[in-house]
């Protein structure tokens, strides 16, 4: 490298590090004091993830979904229902334990609420793949 | 070998090209290069595995749990229902019960007492859950439902000193501000006082800061080398009592077998005691996904136990018929996690599997397979790492 580039290889290493730098540790960072400039603080995540408790599972369409949606969602979000892969008799003392607890839940539609749950998160379902999010807020 | 430790993220997963590239800007850039993590924690990692949108459930991805202490934000989240905040104002931590004296604290009368600090692990009962075979209902937690954190507060012994505990009192139940929906059962739970006296603190701090609202702030308790389950949210009453707290959540849920039974079996409420200390466990963090046979790489993770110290933690090429040891990190408080790594040299080309295990200081140590229980609390089998080796 001859005497004239270095200096020039310094600034292009310099602007690199800068480049890498595109996410800014906000709660570190010096605060800096010019007037009139906006003050810009990047988050110290990937903002393309969404908020913890924002993007919720949607229940499978099917014959029992209503149901599922009317018992399950008042209290808690679909991914707890979706996550699981239990059989009938374990989904059935759930919905027992959920009806007990206060879930709407007809007498009278018990069975179909429980056969909608066997055929779409029983022992059989595909892998459940849990959402990323960005880290819990303060 | 340079074990990790809260600041430092080795770049096991960088390439050498990038490698040089990040060398560079650091040398001339220091500034930049360590803007690319946040406490400890490279910015690409600081992200939570969503288990339960509402009420919020999170778990924190084993690749951020590399730090002795977990960043509050990277903390794992359990909630049994959706919380209402209190805030600091007009909040009181109530004392009653057996006591002779019973007090009302107000969040500046906590912050006058005498301090303390713990630095411990917490975990909930429930991490791992995921992990059990045939599946139990639950959350379906994986590894990363525990994090390591220095908690600030007062000594729950000093708080009851000065309501003058009475002799009769041999349960604290504690209690907390958040409320069931509909018929729910409310989340009322109780300790033995010989370990509330012993260990338990109310901690209004974490890692620093003012408790945050979602770990349970203003206040919580603390209960180092137990299960989280103990360790009381948004805590508001604290009452002695000469028996133990009755209701689901001491009843029914958090139970565990008193001698195990097959996998499968549920056994009857006689058969069955309360979750308390934490099992021996160690978990891999950064397994590196490929090695080169003849060169180095550096497996790392953590380990805890109920016990106050992990005393060994050993890695196995062979499914446990020969074990070597890992290298400990110094940095240790009773009940606190010990990160480790383990320097490996792959010699065979091809698809590895190494695991771990650790070694508690009574000596229980970590068992290949997790004791299947029906609630599914505390796994704590061997973890494995895969590693493709190439030549």
């Amino acid at each position: 490298m001859t005497r004239r580039a270095r200096p020039l290889a310094a600034v292009a290493l310099i602007l690199c590090g800068l480049l890498l730098a595109d996410e800014v540790d906000a709660k570190k960072r010096p605060r800096r004091k010019k007037s009139g400039a906006a003050k810009t603080v990047r988050p110290n995540f990937d903002t393309r993830l969404p908020l913890l408790g924002t993007r919720l599972v949607a229940f499978p369409a099917g014959p029992g979904k209503p149901l599922a949606e009317r018992a399950c969602l008042a209290c808690h979000s679909g991914d707890i229902v979706a996550q699981q892969r239990l059989t009938e008799k374990q989904w059935a003392a759930e919905v027992t334990k959920m009806a007990v607890w206060g879930a709407d839940i007809p007498q009278d539609k018990r069975e179909e609420l429980v056969a909608y749950l066997v055929n779409n998160f029983g022992p059989g379902a595909p892998k459940y793949e849990p959402v990323l999010t960005r880290p819990v807020g303060r | 070998m340079k074990t990790s430790g809260k600041g430092s993220a080795p770049p096991l997963s960088l390439d050498r090209r990038r490698f040089l590239a990040l060398a560079g800007a650091a040398a001339l850039a220091p500034g930049a290069l360590l803007a690319r993590f946040s406490e400890g924690v490279p910015v690409g990692r600081r992200r939570m595995i969503q288990r339960n949108g509402y009420a919020v459930d999170a778990e924190t991805p084993l690749d951020a749990l590399t730090t002795y202490l977990t960043p509050n934000d990277l903390f794992f989240v359990r909630n049994h229902w959706n919380p209402q905040y209190t805030g600091h104002r007009g909040w009181a931590l109530t004392v009653d019960g057996e006591v002779e004296r019973p007090l009302r604290l107000s969040a500046s009368d906590l912050r006058r007492m005498p301090r303390t600090e713990v630095t411990c692990v917490l975990q909930c009962a429930g991490n791992g859950r995921g992990l059990f075979e045939p599946p139990v209902p639950g959350i379906q937690w994986k590894y990363g439902a525990v994090g390591n954190a220095r908690w600030g507060g007062v000594r729950v012994k000093d708080i009851l000193d000065r309501a003058g505990l009475k002799a009769e009192a041999r349960h604290l139940h504690s209690f907390g501000t958040d409320k069931p929906p509909v018929h729910v059962p409310p989340f009322h739970r109780s300790i033995e006082i010989e370990k509330v006296l012993a260990d338990a603190i109310v901690a209004d701090e974490m890692n620093g800061e003012p408790l945050p609202a979602p770990h349970g702030g203003p206040a919580r308790l603390v209960v180092p080398g137990w299960a989280g389950v103990h360790w009381m949210k948004w805590l508001d009453r604290l009452s002695a009592q000469p028996e133990a707290q009755k209701g689901f959540y001491m009843e029914t849920a958090y139970r565990y077998p008193k001698e195990l039974g097959a996998p499968g079996v549920v056994l009857p409420a006689s058969e069955m005691r309360g979750v308390t200390e934490l099992f021996v466990k160690s978990s891999v963090t950064e397994p590196p996904a490929r090695a080169r046979a003849g060169s180095p790489v550096v497996l790392r993770g953590f380990a805890f136990s109920g016990a106050p110290d992990v005393v060994k933690v050993e890695i196995s090429e062979d499914e446990g018929q020969t074990w070597r040891p890992a290298e400990l990190d110094p940095q240790h408080d009773p009940w606190a996690w010990r990160l480790w790594s383990f320097r490996w040299v792959p010699s065979v080309p091809g698809p590895h599997t190494l695991w771990a295990r650790a070694t508690d200081s009574r000596g229980a140590v970590q068992p290949k397979d997790a004791p299947w229980n029906p609630s599914g609390y505390l796994h704590n089998g061997w973890h494995a790492a895969s590693i493709e080796v190439e030549s």
